[in-house]
């Protein structure tokens, strides 16, 4: 290799990268504001989905599971609060699992949404059918749990995904609902209001 | 047909598609024709993801062929490749949440596609831009089609529906979407399609194929 060689392959390699990185910055910046409006359109969307008979979904505070930032909200139909919606974590089979929960007065699961995950295509990934999302409707805390026989009184396991099924029931939605039950009747921080202006 | 011009082309994209199809005929990138085939929708959006990135990434290298350094064509490949899937990531999730929230999971992967760099080595490299762009068609429109026909035998057998839609009422074959069937779907896929090409379509051409 020649003193040519290596100054052309360094300018080759100089300028590709520069151009490269360049049309990357330049992409970046035009769609991330877009993806950034569009991640906040999909967040509140899913809230009312979660509580169409509220007219006011209010962040009542923070928690944190799994060592991840997660909020919750009071639900209000007036000045009156009709429930609460929770994001929760659950440790999935390759990613943790994002959901919003709503739960009623009685803090029995009204709905939940997941939000993001990235579990296996085609086996995990089937935590986003209405099919096992319906399940949860109506369960209280007791009954947050996963069985792999048919089952309408606890969830039934997706087959082949009881890690996935598992993460979303023991452990995000249950974490979530007993974290609103432990702040809500026993802390009151909810029914105290968190006023927000 | 009169004309030599295109029946060049048309042999480069049927090459891609039948003579050397990326995944049943030169076994490269069988790891996503495994890992991302247990749906048929789940196989259509890949495939169709590696169509694009394929075809520009051997325009785009097509056309840098004469300033690249041979001796570091490997890392300009690798950044043309990784370029344009980033740019297919960013921009389909700015403009198609929906469609994205569904292919967001796959579109990185095929940075790492064997299938890519090695048209972009074997063919975009040393070819002017039109048959470049022919051989990205062609080899992109294999790999869709690959995945079409074993994600629909994986998801017709393993879960009794297609695209989501039921139609088989039946205890489904569950084996067939988790990892190990898909080895089975692409292997006897890759035979059938073998079987059908050497019988209704093959002239012999595969004998110097597999001679050495």
């Amino acid at each position: 290799m020649t003193g040519k060689d290596i100054l052309k392959i360094t300018l080759n390699l100089v300028i590709v990268y520069l151009i490269g990185g360049l049309i990357l910055a330049f992409v970046y910046a035009k769609t991330s504001p877009i993806m950034f409006q569009n991640n906040k359109i999909a967040k509140e969307k899913a809230l009312k989905e979660l509580m169409p008979e509220a007219d006011k979904i209010e962040k009542a505070g923070d928690w944190t599971i799994h060592e991840k930032p997660a909020e919750y909200f009071a639900a209000k139909k007036g000045d009156e609060v009709i429930g609460y919606v929770v994001q929760s974590f659950g440790k999935g089979y390759s990613s943790y699992i994002d959901i919003l929960i709503a739960v009623d007065k009685g803090f029995k699961v009204q709905k939940i949404n997941i939000l993001h995950h990235a579990e296996t295509p085609g086996l995990g990934d089937e935590i986003e059918t209405v099919s096992f999302k319906g399940q949860f409707k109506d369960k209280d805390i007791e009954h947050l749990k996963v069985l792999k026989t048919d089952t309408t009184e606890f969830i039934q396991a997706i087959s082949g995904a009881t890690i996935s099924s598992r993460a979303v029931t023991e452990d995000a939605v249950k974490k979530g609902v007993e974290f609103l039950i432990k702040t809500i009747k026993e802390g009151g921080a909810g029914n105290a209001g968190h006023k927000q202006s | 047909m009169p004309d030599t011009n295109k029946v060049n082309y048309w042999k480069l994209i049927t090459n891609g598609i039948v003579k050397e199809n990326t995944i049943f005929r030169l076994a490269l990138s069988l790891c996503p024709s495994i890992a991302v085939t247990n749906n048929l929708k789940n196989g259509v959006l890949m495939g169709s993801a590696v169509l694009f990135v394929q075809v520009m990434v051997n325009i785009t290298i097509s056309l840098m062929r004469k300033v690249i350094h041979p001796k570091i064509r490997l890392p300009i490949f690798m950044l043309v490749i990784s370029g344009w899937v980033t740019i297919t990531d960013m921009t389909m999730a700015a403009a198609v949440p929906d469609v994205y929230k569904q292919m967001g999971l796959y579109i990185q992967l095929i940075v790492a596609f064997a299938s890519i760099l090695a048209r972009a080595e074997m063919f975009a490299s040393k070819n002017k831009f039109a048959p470049s762009m022919a051989d990205g068609i062609g080899f992109g429109a294999g790999f869709l089609f690959a995945l079409t026909v074993i994600s629909f035998f994986r998801e017709l057998l393993g879960r009794g529906s297609l695209w989501g839609m039921p139609i088989i009422h039946a205890k489904p074959l569950l084996i067939m979407i988790m990892p190990a069937g898909g080895f089975f779907a692409v292997g006897i896929l890759m035979a059938a399609f073998n079987w059908f090409d050497a019988k209704y379509l093959g002239k012999g051409a595969r004998a110097s194929h597999y001679s050495h």
